[in-house]
C-alpha cells in the first residue's frame, strides 16, 4: 500500500485495472486457468510483469496458491473463470479457512444483467464460499476494482489471516475506468487488535509461575505469526515441555530435548500425556481441535487454560480460558517473556519432577515401527530416511492419510514453513499442487510432496504444469495400494471388511510411465536395499521433477491412536496396546 | 459454558450490501445458533442497516454467539439490548479477525 502507482489516473478497462491492482498489490506469482467469464483479465495478464502459471485444474491453483502461501508468509493468487472454474477452487478455499491460509481467489462472473438468470456457467460462488471466506466480493462496478483488491488483500493477511475471494462480473471487466490504487483502507468492521492487554500478560505471567505442570500447546498461529524465536526464548525461560501441533510442526525444533512430539490422534506417548497430566496448557495459537482434543470432556481435566490467539471467536470456543490474551502471538510472546521473568524473579516453580515423569515418557515411549516380516518395504522407514537424506532444510508437503501422519512423525522437523499439509480440512489432492506453489515461492529449496497412492491420483495432472514451467519437484507416492488410512479404521473398527479401500495400484496405474508421459522422471523401489540409492537418485535430478513409487508393505499401521471420540486416556501404541501406565510415576 | 436456554436480543450494525443478510443467516445456521426473530431496516446512514436479532442460546455462550458475528467484516457493532438497551460490546474495542 505504500507506493502510489505510476498507473494512477490513467484510463482503462476493468481488466487492466484488475491486472494493475494486482501488481499494486505486489503480486509476483498467480495460479489459474482462463475461460469465457475472466478472459476479458487474461489480455492484460499477457503483458503483466506476474508470472502467471497456467494450470491443469483450478484446484492445482488453489492448493498451489496455498502452497505459496505457506512457505512464504505472503498472499496466493489463484484466479479461474465462472461456474465450473470457480467451483473448482471451493475446496482449496475451505482448505485456506480451515489452516488460516491467506489466499485471494479471483474468479470472472457472467455479466452483471446476466446475474440471476441461470445463464451459462453462472454459479452462485459469493453465496457458495460465504460459510469459509474471511470476506468475499462482487464486483460489478469497473470503479471499485482497486479498492476491492486492496482490501482484499489487507483481509487476507492481516489479523488471523484467510481466504477473500473476489468474484468480478464480466462486464465490469470490459468498461473502461479510471485506475485510483487506494492510499488507505477503512473498514468500518474490520479492525484487527494486535496488541496484547498490559493485564491480560501480567495474568497469564501469574497463573504460569504459579504452575508445577505446565505445557506449552503451540499450533499453527506461532508459524503464522513469524513467531518461533520468541517461542524459544520463552519455552527456555520457563523450562517447561513443549507440544506442536499438526500445523505447528518446525515451530519448535524437534531435535530440542524439551520436545515432547505432536499431540492429538496420532500423537506421541509423551505429548498426549503432558496435556493430559498438565496443570497448565500454555496455548499459543492453537484451537482446541477435536483431532487435538479427543473427547473434550476428559480432555487434560487437571489443566488451567492459557490461552493466546489472535482470533477472539477461538477463545472459550471449545474449551473455557482461565486467562485469554487476544493478540498476534508474537507480539504475545514478545511480551510474555519480560513479563513471566519478573514473575519467575518472585517465585521459581519447580518443573523438575514434572520435566523427569515427561522425559521418562519420552524416552520409554518413543515413535517407532515394525520392519515387514515378509521383507518387503516399511512406509515408515521409506518417510524416515526421504528426511534424513534431504535434509532439515527441504520443504515437505503431503496429501492426506495414513502418508500424512508418518511424515509428521519420522521426519525431523527443524524449522518453520518446512512442513505443509492440510489440517483442518484434510483434503486428500493437496500434496502435489501445494509442493508445486511451495517450489515457485521458495526455488532454491528441495521440495518433496510425500503422497499417498489415493491422494496423488487426485490431482497429480500438476506434474504437466510443473514439467512445462520448470518447477522440478520431487514426489514420493507411499504406494500401499490401498486409501490405506480408510483401511486401518477397517481393521480396526469393522472387522477387517475392507469395503471399497483397495485401490490395486500396485497394477494401475503404473506411475513411473504416467510420470514419464508427464515430463516427469519416474523411478520405482520395492526393496530395502534399493532404498537409499533410489532416493539419492531423486535428489540428484534438479532439472525436472521426479515421481518414485515406492511400494510399500499395505499393512502398516499408524501408531500410537487415540480413536475418533474417545478420551487421550485411551491412546493405544499399538493394536489393543496401552501404555503400561503402572510403571509411570505421574 | 451454557447449557440452559436464554433469549437475548442483540442489536447489529452492518454494511448496507447486497448478501449481507445471507452472510447473518449462514452464520447462524452453520454455527448452529438459533435465530428466533430478525428484523432489518434502515439507519439514519443510508449505508448502514440495523439488525435486531432474537438468538435463543443453547449449547453455546451469548460471547461465542458475538464474537462470530463480530467476525464478519460485513458487521459494524453488536450490542445486547436484552430487556433494557445495555451496551456490551459497542465500546469495547473491535476485536474482528
Ligand atoms: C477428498 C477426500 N476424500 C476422501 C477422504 C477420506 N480419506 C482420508 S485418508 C483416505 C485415504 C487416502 O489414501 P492414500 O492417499 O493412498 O493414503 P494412505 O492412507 O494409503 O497413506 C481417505 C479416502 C479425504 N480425506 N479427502
Ligand atoms: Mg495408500
Amino acid at each position: 500500500m505504500a507506493h502510489i502507482p505510476t498507473a494512477n489516473g490513467t484510463a482503462m478497462t476493468g481488466a487492466t485495472s484488475l491486472v494493475k491492482s494486482l501488481e499494486a498489490a505486489d503480486v509476483e506469482v498467480m495460479f489459474g486457468l482462463p475461460g469465457g467469464a475472466i478472459l476479458p483479465a487474461y489480455d492484460p495478464i499477457f503483458d503483466s510483469s506476474i508470472r502467471h502459471i497456467l494450470v491443469r485444474h483450478e484446484q492445482g491453483a488453489g492448493h498451489a496458491a496455498t502452497g505459496y502461501a505457506q512457505v512464504t508468509g505472503r498472499a496466493g493468487v489463484c484466479i479461474a473463470t465462472s461456474g465450473p472454474g470457480a467451483t473448482n477452487l471451493v475446496t482449496p478455499l475451505m482448505d485456506a479457512a480451515m489452516d488460516s491460509v491467506p489466499l485471494i481467489a479471483i474468479t470472472g462472473q457472467v455479466p452483471s444483467a446476466a446475474i440471476g438468470t441461470d445463464a451459462f456457467q453462472e454459479a452462485d460462488i459469493r453465496g457458495i464460499t460465504m460459510p469459509f471466506t474471511k470476506h468475499n466480493y462482487l464486483v460489478t462496478d469497473p470503479d471499485q476494482i482497486p479498492g476491492v483488491i486492496a482490501e482484499a488483500f489487507h483481509i487476507a493477511t492481516t489479523g488471523r489471516p484467510g481466504p477473500v475471494l473476489v468474484d468480478v462480473a464480466k462486464d465490469a471487466l470490459q468498461k473502461m475506468t479510471t485506475f485510483n490504487w487506494p492510499t488507505s483502507i477503512k473498514l468500518a468492521g474490520y479492525n484487527p487488535k494486535t496488541t496484547p492487554d498490559a493485564q491480560a500478560i501480567t495474568d497469564a505471567a501469574a497463573l504460569i509461575a504459579q504452575s508445577s505442570k505446565p505445557v506449552f500447546y503451540v499450533g499453527g498461529g506461532v508459524i503464522k505469526a513469524n513467531a518461533h524465536k520468541e517461542l524459544r526464548q520463552l519455552v527456555e525461560l520457563l523450562g517447561a515441555p513443549v507440544v506442536t501441533t499438526l500445523m505447528a510442526r518446525g515451530a519448535f525444533p524437534d531435535s530440542h530435548p524439551l520436545h515432547m512430539g505432536m499431540p492429538g490422534m496420532h500423537g506421541t506417548v509423551a505429548a498426549v500425556t503432558a496435556l493430559q497430566k498438565a496443570d497448565l496448557l500454555i496455548t499459543l495459537g492453537a484451537r482446541f481441535d477435536d483431532r487435538v482434543t479427543g473427547k473434550l470432556s476428559t480432555f487434560a481435566p487437571n489443566a488451567k487454560i492459557l490461552h493466546a490467539d489472535i482470533d477472539p471467536a477461538e477463545i472459550g470456543k471449545n474449551r473455557h480460558a482461565d486467562v485469554a490474551v487476544v493478540a498476534d502471538v508474537k507480539e504475545t510472546i514478545s511480551a510474555l517473556i519480560p513479563a513471566l521473568k519478573a514473575a519467575l524473579a518472585k517465585n521459581q516453580p519447580d518443573l523438575s519432577a514434572w520435566l523427569r515423569q515427561m522425559n521418562s515418557l519420552k524416552s520409554t515411549y518413543p515413535l517407532g515401527f515394525d520392519q515387514p516380516e515378509d521383507g518387503s518395504l516399511s512406509p515408515q522407514h521409506v518417510i524416515q530416511r526421504i528426511g534424513q537424506i534431504s535434509g532439515t532444510d527441504t520443504i515437505f508437503t503431503a496429501g492426506v492419510g495414513q502418508h500424512q501422519m508418518w511424515a509428521s512423525q519420522f521426519i525431523s522437523y527443524e524449522h518453520p514453513r518446512t512442513w505443509l499439509n492440510s489440517g483442518g480440512a484434510g483434503t486428500m489432492g493437496y500434496g502435489v499442487p501445494a509442493a508445486m506453489g511451495a517450489k515457485v515461492g521458495a526455488p532454491d529449496a528441495t521440495v518433496w510432496a510425500i503422497d499417498g497412492d489415493g491422494c496423488f491420483q487426485m490431482t497429480n495432472q500438476e506434474l504437466v504444469t510443473c514439467a512445462l514451467n520448470n518447477i522440478p519437484i520431487k514426489v514420493a507416492i507411499i504406494n500401499n495400494e490401498s486409501l490405506g488410512m480408510v483401511r486401518q479404521w477397517q481393521t480396526l473398527f469393522y472387522e477387517g471388511r475392507y469395503s471399497n479401500t483397495n485401490l490395486e495400484s500396485k497394477r494401475v496405474p503404473n506411475f513411473p510411465m504416467l510420470a514419464e508421459s508427464m515430463g516427469c522422471v519416474g523411478l520405482s523401489c520395492e526393496r530395502p536395499e534399493d532404498l537409499d540409492k533410489t532416493i539419492e537418485k531423486a535428489m540428484s535430478i534438479n532439472d525436472q521433477p521426479v515421481v518414485v513409487d515406492f511400494r510399500v508393505h499395505r499393512d502398516a499401521m499408524v501408531w500410537p491412536m487415540v480413536a475418533a471420540g474417545t478420551s487421550n486416556d485411551e491412546i493405544m501404541i499399538a493394536r489393543a496396546t496401552a501404555p503400561d501406565w503402572d510403571s509411570q510415576e505421574l | 459454558m451454557t447449557t440452559s436456554r436464554r433469549q437475548h436480543t442483540l442489536e447489529v450494525l452492518v454494511e448496507n450490501e447486497p448478501g449481507v443478510l445471507a452472510r447473518v443467516a449462514g452464520l447462524f445456521s452453520r454455527r448452529a445458533f438459533n435465530i428466533e426473530t430478525l428484523n432489518v431496516g434502515p439507519t439514519e446512514d443510508s449505508s448502514i442497516s440495523k439488525m435486531v436479532i432474537g438468538v435463543a442460546v443453547e449449547g453455546h455462550s451469548l460471547e461465542q454467539v458475538i464474537a462470530q458475528l463480530d467476525k464478519l467484516v460485513s458487521v459494524i457493532s453488536i450490542k445486547d439490548v436484552t430487556g433494557k438497551v445495555k451496551e456490551v460490546h459497542d465500546t469495547q474495542p473491535d476485536y474482528q479477525n
